[in-house]
């Protein structure tokens, strides 16, 4: 085992794949050393953060700026943050998803009258500028009674639909024919054929559907910042950007703005960077199904 | 018949901007002589639609209009369509010297970010598709994306904590290296356009990467071996094969990334805010136009929307520059 193991250690030891082993390393460690800085930051006291020479793994590790984020109610919105984001997250991926799917099965599946008509608005639009889209859209909100709520976020982020409704397009042209065919001739409306027969071949799509729309909302920071104008409805990738300059009235003695700021990136990072690392096969395929084919 | 007309749609849609909006023009003639059909795909289609049309299609229209009227939100009398003012935005527009300004910064920004990322993300590429052991290419692959998904202002944010003059660690590493006075990276107006590059290159160069090896992995192993037998070496068949075979993606791409970036985002999580950074050094056209919508005095929306009508006329310039450029190329 070791001897193999060896040989082809030893066998790959050509100067070209040292020189691609060595450059995506590099490029790598850059891509992780932020994040690293982050975690390692928060999880170290005032002490260690104010040295001369901070290091990269914190000497004493401690979780006493996450407890301070979230217990401290009255100077830390971060819990009621974390469950605005995921309220509005999961609102707008069953939105999303729904509205997809069923627009997907008509645009692939059933022959209607302007259905390609339709079909290029939605593509047309795309490329429109967005004149002046996010005065127009306050105004609108505002007309709707839909700003500082949530409600309206989840219905604005999913209206964005041309990269789902390609992917749901497409799983549903891959469906064969023949076992609609059957369905049909034993009786089913175009409602039980969506239902029981094509459903179940296209739960892939909604799942790269569900799981893009997932980490486009957690981190969306500009619309919901003009929509949403009250602390306490803020979702934490907004929310982080307002917890800046705490340093100076920060009363605690073993803690330090920038440590318990740290804390709380790491906390709004760690969702989305878990769904990526457990469901890292549904981005490679939404990026196939969805941006390289438009 | 109704296969045909699927794969009609999807040969249009290749063809880009124009071709869709050619194709949407014959559509709109040639639905009188249809049948309905199955009536069932009216109500499937309608939620999507009805969202589209409100929060999508709607604000379109109506930004177009605003930009030709005086419209400050805080100003009832300039609501509706009595703030039309013609021409005047316009003319403002030309006189108004911070937007040429932030506007010149917005262009900057995107000639240093643009080729970085571009060079980066087909480098990272090419050398993720030379690994041959499957799990490291996508322990690779995995750790180059992860900061896309990322929110971009925690995204921006952790690299104001690595700024940091005092505590940050990039001033840490230069220490060690030797440097005595470390740039104060975001604090002074020489350094803060330039170190706000590398944040957005870390955060968007990963989406990149991942489309360019898609389009690597796709080109058929033969070619390569082909180059290999007419003894090609692996930077000429780099030149010859990868990069003219990849011209699609770098399409995609540089309509992605092209354009001016407002970097709206970014200058707003760096900076704290709509200042645009020390000495408005970091002011970008969209962080101008934002905070005189929503911002500054009665919220001037209908300059603004002026201002991000002209930004949407030059992006689309260049948009279908790409596209033209590309397609003569290929021929």
């Amino acid at each position: 085992m070791m001897a193999s193991l060896s040989r082809a250690i030893v066998r790959n030891l050509r100067p070209r794949s040292v020189l691609v082993s060595i450059s995506l390393i590099v490029i790598c460690a850059v891509c992780l050393l932020p994040v690293v800085w982050t975690i390692s930051s928060s999880l170290k006291g005032r002490d260690e953060l104010y040295m001369a020479t901070p290091s990269l793994i914190p000497r004493h590790p401690t979780l006493a700026n996450y407890q301070w984020m979230f217990t401290r109610a009255d100077m830390s919105r971060l819990p009621l943050n974390m469950w605005n984001s995921l309220k509005v997250a999961l609102g707008a991926v069953v939105i999303q998803c729904i509205t997809a799917t069923m627009a997907g099965f008509a645009f692939g599946r059933l022959d209607f009258r302007g259905r390609d008509l339709l079909f290029y608005l939605l593509i047309v639009l795309m490329f429109v500028p967005r004149a002046g889209g996010l005065m127009a859209l306050y105004e609108l909100m505002e007309f709707l009674h839909l700003r500082n709520s949530h409600l309206g976020l989840m219905l604005l982020f999913p209206s964005a639909i041309s990269v789902a409704l390609f992917v749901m397009r497409q799983n549903f042209l891959g469906i064969p024919r023949e076992l609609e065919e059957a369905a049909i001739i034993d009786g089913a409306g175009t409602w039980r054929v969506f239902l029981d027969v094509d459903l179940p071949f296209v739960k892939g799509g909604i799942a790269v559907v569900a799981i893009w729309e997932f980490i486009y909302v957690w981190g969306e920071y500009l619309i919901t910042l003009t929509m949403i104008d009250f602390p306490e409805l803020e979702t934490v990738s907004l929310a982080v950007t307002k917890l800046r300059g705490w340093s100076a009235h920060f009363t605690s003695t073993i803690l330090a703005g920038y440590g318990a700021e740290c804390a709380a990136y790491v906390t709004a990072m760690i969702p989305v960077i878990l769904i990526f690392i457990l469901m890292q096969k549904w981005f490679v395929r939404g990026l196939t199904e969805g941006i390289l084919k438009m | 018949m109704a296969e045909a007309r699927v794969e009609r749609v999807d040969e249009v849609r290749a063809g880009g901007t124009r071709a869709v909006f050619a194709e949407f023009l014959r559509e709109l003639i040639r639905v009188r002589e249809q049948r309905w059909g199955n009536l069932w795909g009216y109500f499937f289609i309608a939620p999507a639609v009805i969202m589209y049309l409100v929060f999508q299609a709607w604000p379109i229209v109506r930004g177009l209009f605003m930009a030709f009227s005086d419209y400050r939100w805080l100003v009832r009398e300039t609501h509706g369509l009595a703030g039309f003012n013609g021409l005047a935005n316009w003319a403002e527009m030309l006189t108004d010297k911070t937007f040429w300004r932030s506007l010149g910064i917005a262009f900057k920004f995107s000639l240093m970010f643009t080729p970085i990322a571009l060079a980066l993300a087909l480098f990272t590429a090419v050398m993720i598709s030379k690994v041959k052991n499957g799990v490291a290419a996508g322990v690779y692959r995995v750790i180059a994306y992860m900061p896309v998904v990322l929110p971009v202002s925690v995204a921006m944010l952790v690299w104001g904590k690595l700024f940091h003059v005092q505590f940050g660690y990039l001033n840490v590493i230069l220490k060690k290296l030797g440097m005595q006075n470390p740039p104060n990276w975001l604090g002074s107006p020489k350094m803060a356009l330039y170190a706000m590059v590398v944040p957005t290159v870390w955060f968007r160069f990963g989406e990149w990467t991942l489309l360019f090896l898609i389009g690597i992995y796709n080109i058929n192993r033969e070619i390569y071996e082909a180059a290999v037998v007419d003894g090609a070496n692996g930077w000429q068949q780099f030149l010859r094969v990868t990069v003219p075979l990849l011209k699609p993606v770098f399409t995609l791409v540089l309509v992605l990334g092209s354009g001016v970036v407002s970097a709206t985002v970014e200058s707003m999580a760096l900076f704290g805010g709509t200042s645009g950074g020390p000495g408005e050094s970091a002011l970008t056209a969209g962080v101008y136009l934002y905070r005189t919508a929503f911002i500054h005095g009665d919220m001037r929306m209908g300059y603004a929307a002026t201002m991000s009508l002209l930004l949407g006329i030059i992006n689309m310039i260049i948009t279908a520059t790409v596209f033209k450029t590309m397609r003569t190329e290929r021929a």
